[in-house]
């Protein structure tokens, strides 16, 4: 009698959730993504609704006029989510589940293409004109001469000050455009002293300046073949010791997290900041600083050969993925993101989303003069700016030689020998390189 | 008290007093934070503002809270009340029964908690996605309901358990399951507490799991909808704080009503 009671226990302890699954709550799982076609109807993984869904939501409608029954289902997925969710789909091969469209960090891509060739499909005779997008950008999305992405936003760097700082020691956006960093550093500390304010500021431990600083010269972590080129780059010492510089005088200042960086100049603490041209949207977070800010380009490497006032940082494009309608969603892209002036003309003014498609800036809107930016059309001016970045290698450890650089710089910063420090930086890729 | 001791204890009050205050502050300004703009946030305001009904409609229009309440709360619940079943079970069985191989069970139940989930997300994911539960809660309780923790942790209190009790209600005629629904689990109210919280607010805290599993928009969680509000380019922080503060509400009232038992499970008290 015992010994039944005790089996009863188990067997109920067991069959209950498995009672309570049968009996129901459980959504259709098996249809989450893309598919094999004809319902007119694609799934997409993006992130921010004031930018790249707004931007999907807007491309979805231009799409419907030509094609009235066509609807975007899309899943708000953040970027790191999104990179987690791809790696368990790609590793557990359940490819099924993956959506039809994602976008795609543009740094992370050549990682992802080169681990996981099976997620995504090959688009480079889909019809979409790459030729249309400057090859800096789609070079982060072609793997051996295959192209995998549409660009979406661009990561064109750009130097935004305080013109009212600036005016108060006595320069103007003129005097920070198409210099050198050893001027940078000469006016900075001049605006220093004058106004009590830094001009930059920046996570401390993260290596976003000098990755910004390395592609404006074209230089990388990495060589052709994906080797790593930390030890001995004398790109990247040059620009740790023009990063270093910037910290030890003050011009530069650390701060623990981005949100704090984010307050940095919206609490206007410091006077300007160099980033993506998608800071932009945090800038005019700050209703009080209205028509007190100007971009330009970035100070450009001294000494080093190739150097340019062009860079970028960030950035993202859109992939098709292995799961994908694939027909339906290429000739997508191709009437939209690399085939819109219309969609591009909504969401710039809108959502501040600066196009990598050539054509589309020639439209008027990015000529349009804005307020918050006293009058400067910046748009514009990053589109120029855009032109001319020099590509960018990154490979597929390219996150990991970022880390790896960033813990040499903060070491670097507290006093340790350069040299050194970047072998140690370069040991560190070349043993998670295996 | 005497003067003296008033006096002597005053430097301890002190420190409390001042420890409570930083642990408190956090909080503050969460619930500060509610009520103030973006810009504000980020200046650090720490007196209340008139922001509140506006983050409040931001926060409704950008994301659906109502239902992301409801699958957390579902999978909270859920899971809490079947790991309590299943658990209290197996700790019970774990101490009441002898069985040669026991120990060594439990041996092996313990060495499960060492291996981390990032390690078992991949095969996890393969089997759920087999069984069809891709995008469904249960996909998020069913892995949560046998943790070796609280198996533990019902297995240690069931030491304080007094056999003579077993004894008598067998020889008064009880089966095995009467014993312990009438008799185990009235007693062991406290470890039932205890063990609730904690399930409860792992449940409700949880993020990587169901961000991998549930990948619809309408089954995501609170966790989920607070991650989505700060992968913007632009966060507006008011907004993260209210949604921030919603989320935090339910675990701090569960964990506020169990309390006194939360503290007497956790130290095995039987009353």
């Amino acid at each position: 009698m015992k010994r039944t009671t005790k089996i009863a226990v188990s067997a109920i302890a067991m069959a209950m959730p498995v009672a309570l699954v049968l009996s129901g709550c459980s959504s259709d799982g098996g249809d989450n993504g893309g598919g094999a076609g004809g319902d007119n109807t694609l799934t997409v993984w993006t992130w921010d609704p004031a930018f790249n869904i707004y931007a999907m939501q807007e491309a979805e409608k231009v799409y419907q006029k030509d094609n009235p029954d066509f609807t975007l289902e899309i899943v708000e997925t953040p970027w790191d989510d999104l990179q987690t969710k791809l790696t368990t789909l790609a590793q557990s091969q359940e490819l099924d589940e993956l959506p039809d469209i994602l976008l795609m960090q543009n740094n992370a891509f050549q990682k992802n293409l080169i681990n996981y060739p099976d997620a995504f499909t090959d688009i480079t005779d889909s019809g979409i004109d790459f030729s249309q997008f400057p090859q800096a950008v789609t070079d982060y999305s072609t793997l051996d001469g295959s192209h995998y992405g549409v660009p979406f936003d661009a990561g064109t760097a750009i130097g935004a000050y305080r013109t009212d700082v600036l005016a108060e020691a006595g320069y103007t956006i003129d005097d920070f455009t198409d210099i050198t960093w050893s001027e940078f550093q000469t006016k900075a500390e001049d605006v220093l002293a004058k106004t009590g304010k830094p001009l930059l500021s920046g996570q401390a431990g993260s290596s976003d300046m000098i990755m910004m600083m390395l592609q404006s010269a074209g230089a990388s972590l990495f060589d052709a073949e994906g080797n790593p080129t930390i030890a001995d780059n004398s790109v990247l010492e040059k620009a740790i010791e023009v990063y270093t510089k910037l910290v030890k005088s003050g011009v530069f200042v650390e701060v623990n997290s981005w949100d704090e960086y984010i307050s940095t100049f919206v609490n206007g603490s410091v006077g300007g900041l160099i980033n993506g041209v998608w800071i932009v949207g945090s800038i005019q977070t700050a209703d009080d600083q209205a028509g007190n800010w100007a971009v330009t380009n970035l100070p450009k490497l001294d000494g080093v050969s190739g150097a340019t006032n062009y860079s970028a940082n960030g950035g993202s494009s859109w992939v098709v993925t292995s799961n994908a309608d694939v027909d339906l969603a290429t000739d997508f892209l191709a009437k939209t993101f690399a085939g819109s002036t219309e969609l591009y003309d909504t969401i710039l003014p809108k959502a501040g989303a600066v196009a990598n498609w050539i054509p589309a800036g020639d439209s008027d809107v990015y000529g349009q003069a804005l307020d918050f930016f006293g009058g400067q059309a910046i748009f514009a001016d990053v589109v120029a700016f855009g032109a001319e970045v020099p590509s960018n290698n990154t490979g597929v450890y390219y996150y990991e030689g970022r880390d790896a650089v960033s813990a040499a710089i903060t070491k670097i910063i507290g006093g340790a020998d350069l040299k050194s420090s970047l072998e140690e930086a370069q040991a560190t890729v070349e043993f998670a390189m295996g | 008290m005497t003067k003296t001791s008033t006096l002597r204890a005053a430097p301890g009050y002190a420190f409390l007093g001042i420890w409570t205050l930083f642990s408190l502050f956090p909080l503050y300004f969460m619930v500060v934070g509610s009520t103030n703009t973006s810009q504000d946030v980020l200046g650090s305001r720490l007196i209340p503002g008139g922001a509140f009904f506006e983050n409040l409609a931001k926060l409704f229009k950008a994301q659906d809270v109502g239902s992301a309440l409801f699958s957390s709360f579902f999978i909270a619940v859920g899971t809490t009340v079947l790991a309590l079943i299943v658990c209290s079970i197996a700790g019970y069985g774990f101490e009441v029964y002898h069985s040669k191989g026991k120990d060594r069970v439990m041996a092996v139940i313990l060495l499960a908690m060492m291996i981390p989930f990032a390690a078992t997300m991949i095969p996890l994911f393969q089997v759920f996605a087999k069984l069809g539960l891709v995008n469904s809660l249960w996909a998020v309780i069913i892995p949560a309901i046998s943790t070796p923790l609280l198996i533990l942790l019902f297995r240690q209190s069931s030491r304080a358990f007094p056999s003579e009790i077993l004894e008598a209600a067998r020889m008064d005629g009880l089966n095995e399951l009467s014993i312990f629904a009438r008799i185990y689990v009235p007693t062991m109210r406290a470890t039932f507490a205890a063990a609730g919280v904690i399930t409860f607010m792992t449940a409700w805290n949880n993020f990587l799991w169901p961000r991998v599993i549930l990948i619809k928009n309408e089954v995501q969680t609170m966790p989920m909808l607070i991650s989505n509000l700060s992968a913007g380019y632009v966060t507006d922080y008011g907004v993260l704080m209210l949604a921030v503060l919603i989320a935090s509400l339910p675990a701090m009232v569960v964990f506020l009503v169990l309390q006194r038992a939360f503290a007497d499970g956790i130290v095995g008290a039987i009353k």
